[in-house]
């Protein structure tokens, strides 16, 4: 994959004089200079001047140096890699789709307003819940918009409520955003089972006792606005209490939201709004594969219950049906509904990341009701071969039944020195991507598979020989280990010097300038 | 299935080896109350044939249009080739946030690069990865300003700003109980420098202005960090089309201590207003106080150059409940498509770019005027986007121009803003490199019929 050795930056390429891009000649009469003098721009700094076929083979170099899905497995528990369908490309790319404007009248707009609705009934149906919004740009930005949601409720009734749970198992941002809408967290402790502790934990190394889900709903009560619970949790287990939480935080008048991270796990399975589940998101770009793009755009719908229906963020697609004769198909008009007087506001400039919904429709509509769920159960057989495959070979701390991904640990090759990055750099050797590290924060040395149910068998036993073959590595040539990667186009990075003193930008060097 | 590698031989060996007898045996751990019973009330799995005539058809009732003459916060703009092919790559658009740097070296460098140029076009020191979108940069900066700007609690924002990203900050300051937003009007267009003089005290943490605001005016930028910065307090522009950047001096260079915006311009179409290219850029000092991801340089263990995600410090993964905002992506793959677009376009092509943008704005803007129902609101300088008065039927008017293949401008009435009983009748008009002389020429021969029939 060592295409040459390196790749400079674009900047140290550009020589004065070239261009990659031409205009036609201007049609009208150039533009009068109206701008007031001091703020015409001067100069365009390092912006290089290169031609096309140098910018061309300058992105593809670098693009050599990066992993993609369509090379091999890429098990980023948490993360969900599973095949990104190229119709869902094609059908985004429609010029009736992508050349639509935000700003237009709802008469031009038909299609896009349909594919909204359309979308948000599917999202219904999977979540089991009463209304969708796909406003939201990403899973945090869904997750705000939930909380913003419960806050919304909850100041609507008069209440002034303070806190949030948050198991300890959650992922970074269900804290960070409970943060955001103005809430307290409450940390919540996992037991051995890796689900919500029910019961007070003590601490083994610290003898700190930590508060169980009985004792802290004891202690706040009233002043409890609402949960944020994964399900399946990061651990890929599903919260077998889920009920007894639900209906304990609804007796207390607070809500549930549900991070919906790892709902490939439950599509076509179950439904969160069976469970008692107030409000959620889904992500997109893992459950509905659209392709995270090295690291977005994504999308975060959020479904929630008819209380909270009249809080969504504005505007909202309506449908009105058109009248019409008899024997003729009825015609269906849709339109923004921006009279939303109990709306928390817009969450988007506009109405979402909606070339990311066109994609999610084609995939819920290739796959429909039956594809939907072969794909769920799939995505757990997958994830199951590989836990009865690597169990011996890796330290399997919580034994609950896997749903969609397993959660190892280093623990085994810690006694020789091998740590969970040292696995995770020396599976970049044997090819593949290596899984989610050190997450969950509740197994240390976590080592998080996820397959999603596009790989195949021989894929999935690649890869379970490669980690069995890093398994003995580590037990007859740990140094070995702690060299990889050595194969990749770099070794490995030194991240705190990078953080202590930031280079955040190319500067030319003062003979260059 | 076409996307599941799925047989009956294999996948009887796979729930072999896991020890149970069918695929429904793995969900021991869900209670059999939530396990559903049938299938999900919606249509079965469709052929690629048919979902891709049905999405197609879909499109299809959307109104196409042979020019656009609107922007108001999404702008169609020249696209090479070379860029959709570029990010049709599986390497970039199929990967994930570069976490693993050793083998994600290409996402890394690139985003490296965004952030530099994104760093000269907006005149600051650092810029993250990139933000969700124009809306949510200013509310993340705006967020940001006040962290930086303790025990400051106000934030003044000019009616200028684009109605939706205004109604945005609103969203996302309602749980801030302690934050106070309030809004400066404008004046013949642009912001009234005494109001935001007599609003700026010692409680104010940051002013965002647009540059150029919603109605396509250039602000004086210089004269807002003035008084800003007199009152102790940062200047937060506010671009909502990148483009003019090309035309415009860069705001951190003219007053702007945070300069944010929406940079879809670069490289992406409107696709319905998303995704798109939120930016951030600010001086040195804040660079610890930025939300979102940041690229730093680094080296390897064998000392060669190399780029890591870096200031994790202060994200939701390590602080939790302290981070300094929940955003754990970035636009990632409309960031690249923006690198791409700007590195073809170099300075030559950004600067020709900006210049055709404001002379099509202002060719359709004296030829619309050469008509008798077209009048001046306000006279300030603009780039791309004028408001123009309609004394006519505009209703009627428009029908007409979509009927012959336009889409107008934006009807300001229309809009939720506090300006909107000023721009009654008027109409934000939008020109890009896009609009050919002809284009502009049928418009005014419509309007032009038009209004002969209805004198």
């Amino acid at each position: 994959m060592k295409l040459r050795s390196r790749e400079p930056l674009i900047f140290q390429r550009s020589v004065e004089g070239k261009a990659g891009m031409d205009l036609p000649k201007l049609d009208v009469p150039p533009a009068e200079d109206t701008r007031p003098s001091h703020l015409r721009r001067k100069d365009f700094g390092v912006l290089p001047s290169c031609s096309e076929p140098e910018i061309i083979r300058h992105f593809t170099r670098l693009s050599l140096w990066n992993y993609g899905m369509d090379q091999g497995m890429y098990p980023l528990g948490s993360c969900t890699m599973k095949h990104n369908p190229r119709l869902n490309e094609a059908t985004s790319a429609l010029p009736g789709f992508s050349e639509s404007h935000p700003m237009a009248s709802d008469e031009y707009i038909q299609g896009d307003l349909e594919l909204i609705y359309t979308l948000q009934e599917w999202l219904k149906e999977v979540t089991g819940l009463y209304a969708v919004t796909l406003q939201p740009s990403a899973g945090a930005a869904g997750e705000l918009t939930g909380v913003l949601l419960i806050r919304a409720y909850h100041l609507s009734r008069g209440h002034h409520k303070k806190y949030i749970l948050v198991p300890d198992s959650a992922h970074g941002t269900n804290p960070a955003t409970a943060t955001m809408a103005g809430f307290q967290v409450i940390d919540l402790p996992s037991g051995p089972d890796g689900c919500v502790s029910f019961e007070d934990i003590t601490d083994q190394t610290s003898g700190k006792v930590k508060r169980g889900f009985n004792s802290v709903i004891q202690e706040y009560g009233q002043d409890i606005a609402g949960l944020m619970i994964t399900n399946p949790n990061t651990l890929g287990i599903f919260e077998s209490r889920i009920g007894d939480i639900c209906s304990e935080i609804h007796r207390v008048g607070g809500l549930v939201y549900m991070d919906g991270a790892n709902m490939n796990a439950l599509v076509g399975v179950a439904r969160p709004g069976d469970f008692g589940i107030d409000v959620m998101h889904m992500n997109l770009h893992k459950t509905m594969s659209t392709p995270h793009g090295g690291g977005g755009p994504g999308a975060g719908p959020v479904a929630c219950s008819k209380d909270l229906e009249p809080f969504l963020p504005r505007p909202i697609v309506a449908r009105k049906t058109k009248k019409v004769g008899e024997g003729e198909v009825p015609e269906h008009l849709y339109y923004w509904d921006w009279n939303r007087p109990e709306s928390i506001g817009k969450v988007h400039t506009f109405f979402g990341n909606f070339g990311m919904l066109v994609r999610a429709l084609t995939y819920c509509m290739s796959h429909g009701s039956d594809g939907l769920r072969e794909a769920t159960l799939r995505a757990i057989v997958n994830a199951n071969y590989i836990r009865s495959q690597l169990m011996g070979f890796y330290h399997l701390s919580i034994t609950s039944p896997t749903m969609h991904e397993v959660v190892f640990n280093d623990s085994i090759q810690a006694k020789n020195g091998v740590h969970t990055l040292d696995i995770a750099k020396r599976l970049i050797d044997y090819g593949f991507h290596p899984p989610t590290v050190y997450f969950p924060m509740v197994v240390s040395g976590a080592l998080m598979i996820e397959p999603t149910e596009t790989e195949s068998k021989e894929e999935l036993d690649t890869f379970i020989d490669a980690m069995k073959s890093i398994a003995r590595e580590a037990l007859e040539t740990p140094e070995l280990i702690h060299q990889a990667p050595t194969t990749a186009p770099l070794r490995r990075l030194d991240e705190t010097a990078a953080a202590r003193k930031p280079i955040l930008r190319w500067l030319p060097t003062p003979a260059q300038s | 299935m076409r996307y599941l590698p799925s047989s009956p031989y294999e996948d009887q060996q796979l729930l072999t080896a896991i020890g149970v007898k069918k695929a429904e045996d793995c969900l021991s751990g869900v209670p059999s109350k939530f396990l559903l019973k049938s299938l999900l009330n919606l249509p079965r799995q469709s052929s690629e044939l048919e979902v891709l005539r049905e999405m197609k058809q879909m499109s299809q009732k959307n109104t196409s249009f042979t020019s656009r003459f609107l922007g108001a916060g999404a702008y169609a703009h020249f696209i090479p080739t070379a860029v959709d092919m570029q990010v049709g790559r599986q390497e970039w658009f199929t990967s994930y946030t570069p976490y693993q740097p050793e083998i994600s070296q290409g996402t890394l460098q690139h985003i490296f690069e965004y952030q530099t140029i994104m760093c000269d076009l907006t005149g600051t020191d650092v810029s993250n990865a990139s933000l969700y979108d124009g809306g949510t940069a200013c509310l993340e900066s705006a967020l940001m300003a006040v962290r930086v700007q303790k025990k400051r609690n106000t934030v003044l924002v000019s009616e200028g700003l684009h109605p939706y990203y205004y109604e945005v900050l609103k969203s996302g300051f309602a749980s801030h109980e302690e934050l106070k937003l309030i809004s400066i009007p404008l004046d013949k267009g642009i912001t009234n420098l005494t109001d935001l003089k007599n609003r700026c005290d010692d409680t104010v943490a940051a002013v965002l202005i647009g540059y150029p605001n919603f109605l396509g005016n250039v602000e004086d930028l210089t004269a807002c960090g003035e008084i800003t910065h007199a009152a102790g307090a940062l200047l937060i522009s506010v671009t909502q089309e990148a483009m003019s950047l090309g035309w415009l001096a860069a705001p951190g260079s003219v007053g702007a201590d945070i300069a944010c915006g929406e940079a879809m311009s670069f490289g992406n179409r409107t696709s319905f207003g998303g995704p798109f290219l939120g930016f951030i850029g600010v001086r040195d000092a804040y660079k610890r106080e930025l939300p979102g991801r940041v690229v730093g340089e680094t080296k390897d263990l064998e000392g060669r150059t190399g780029y890591v995600l870096t200031l994790t410090a202060r994200e939701q993964h390590i602080r939790r409940d302290k981070a300094t905002s929940n955003i754990c992506s970035n636009q990632g793959l409309i960031a690249l498509r923006a690198n791409i677009w700007l590195q073809l376009a170099g300075p030559h092509g950004l600067r020709g770019i900006a210049e055709q943008n404001a002379a099509k704005a202002q060719y359709l803007r004296s030829r619309l005027l050469e008509l008798p129902c077209w009048e001046v609101v306000d006279e300030a300088p603009f780039f791309n986007e004028f408001v123009l008065r309609y004394n006519g039927d505009w209703t009627e008017m428009k029908k007409q121009l979509v009927r012959g293949g336009i889409l107008p401008g934006l009807e300001l009435d229309t809009l939720d803003a506090p300006w909107r009983n000023q721009y009654r009748k008027s109409i934000l008009w939008c020109a890009t490199e896009l609009n050919t002389r002809h284009q502009i020429e049928h418009l005014i021969e419509i309007m032009a019929r038009f209004a002969v029939v209805h004198s």
